[in-house]
């Protein structure tokens, strides 16, 4: 992967970190948009897809709700791709999903960390935004926004680092495929799993139940 | 009153100072300061105190964000007692999350995601995903000039409009929708991504499928989805490797 690739990679992993929360909340975050624009970085535009699928399985579990920690798979979806790049996804799906799932853990506790240092910056600047001082709160807001640029950068370019190493060592065992449908496996069971909280009992439950059973009836007729 | 585009344009990155003591308080305040500004010359004293007011803890879904922010600035440029303000923009937190939150977070998005899925495994994906993309912000910017409008218009009275509008109305179908899709993409992306595998494969990744539905059933919160799913590829790992 030559550097430029990779510089883009970073840019890329930036744009969908800030998108999690500060800046547009437009859906880049989601491990599918992040994962495919990600493949077509690199140059592989397939493991951009598969990846993408795969980690959206995990994502559909996530409520973003206000102050919970939730996993930030944006730069996760981005660095993951590399591992998967140029090479039979059945093989590696299952590590990189497994990075994937790592760095999306490490950017949840990003975030709180991120949520913690704007809260002292609050604190330091307490008597100007007391005074409804508008620079201040201009200030605030855009330290805020400058910090999630950092992190957002800093766990994309970790991610990358790790991910090219977890290339280069992915075992070549008797079953590769089995981590691939375990990843799968565990995937699907996160969705059904984030489906049926979303559901509840009411008529969205039925519909979701009616969902499932066309999809079966479809993967049989096709 | 002058500033409305600019605030709608801040309400963009209003949870840009997210923190743990006023939440998007500070995005609030940020946003309203340009609708403010004519306040400043008119009453300075009142403009302060609205400005201190603007940037307390606030906390709602950030797409909805614009109508506490509209009603506030409307309250305040009609006089409104300071306290009163305080308390409707309180009273404003839950009901916005809360509609916020089940349209957008339980529904539009995994709607639109589970359109994406399928897009993938039919063989559209770019096509499909730009689709989604667009339309999902088109529907985010529409939201949020909707949200300004109606807190500008309405003032204290936001609660009674907020209501009766579309947003309330389109939480029960949307939600119906996104069960639906997401239902519809689950078996779809299981045999796409399975395809390729193994019969022994797939019955191991079907097994650690049943095994993370029992265990998140039975063991909820105590068991994260996300390790469960590292524990899980990490046995799988070792097995691939020391297997015969």
């Amino acid at each position: 992967m030559t550097p430029e690739t990779l510089a883009a990679l970073a840019l890329w992993g930036t744009v969908v970190g800030v998108d999690l929360v500060t800046f547009p909340q437009g859906l880049l975050s989601r491990p599918l948009v992040a994962a495919l624009v990600a493949g077509l970085i690199a140059g592989d535009p397939e493991a951009g897809v598969v990846l993408g699928v795969a980690l959206e399985l995990f994502a559909l579990d996530v409520l973003p709700v206000g102050a919970a920690r939730y996993p930030d798979y944006g730069p996760a979806a981005v660095a993951a791709v590399t591992v998967l790049t140029q090479r039979p996804w059945p093989q590696a799906l299952g590590y990189a999903v497994a990075l994937g799932l790592a760095l999306a853990a490490l950017g949840g506790w990003t975030l709180v960390w991120l949520r913690h240092a704007n809260g002292r910056t609050v604190q330091r600047y307490a008597a100007g935004l007391a005074a409804g001082n508008p620079r201040t709160i201009a200030l605030v807001q855009w330290r805020g926004v400058v910090r999630d640029v950092a992190r957002s950068f800093a766990l994309t370019v970790v991610g990358l680092a790790l991910a090219l190493a977890v290339r280069e060592a992915v075992p070549a065992g008797a079953h590769p495929g089995l981590v691939t449908a375990v990843a799968v496996g565990t995937g699907l069971a996160a969705a059904a799993g984030g489906a049926v909280r979303n559901a509840g009992r009411g008529a969205r439950l039925r519909w979701l139940g009616g969902g499932v059973l066309l999809g079966m009836l479809l993967v049989i007729l096709r | 009153m002058t500033g409305a585009v600019r605030a709608f344009f801040r309400l963009l990155v209003v949870q840009g100072a997210w923190n743990y003591e006023r939440m998007t308080g500070i995005g609030l305040g940020y946003a309203a300061e340009p609708m403010l500004e004519d306040l400043k010359e008119a009453d300075p004293a009142r403009h302060a105190e609205a400005s201190v007011r603007a940037a307390e803890y606030f906390n709602s879904h950030p797409y909805l964000a614009g109508v506490a922010l509209g009603a506030l600035v409307r309250a305040e440029y009609d006089g409104v007692p300071g306290a009163q303000i305080s308390r409707l923009r309180a009273a404003l937190c839950s009901p916005l999350g809360a509609l916020g939150d089940q349209l957008f977070w339980a529904g539009l998005v995994p709607a639109a995601m589970a359109i994406g899925i399928l897009g993938a495994v039919l063989g559209y994906p770019f096509p499909v995903l730009l689709a989604v993309l667009v339309g999902y912000n088109l529907v985010r910017l529409a939201t949020g000039v909707w949200a300004l409008r109606v807190g500008l218009a309405s003032g204290i009275r936001v609660a009674a409009a907020l209501a009766g509008s579309w947003v309330q109305r389109l939480v029960g179908p949307m939600g119906a929708a996104a069960g639906f899709l997401v239902g519809l993409a689950l078996p779809l992306a299981g045999a796409w991504l399975f395809a390729p595998a193994r019969p022994v494969e797939v019955a191991a990744g079907l097994g650690a499928m049943l095994l993370g539905l029992g265990g998140g059933w039975r063991l909820g919160a105590r068991l994260p989805t996300l390790r469960f799913a590292l524990a899980a590829l990490g046995l799988a790992a070792v097995v691939s490797w020391v297997a015969p």
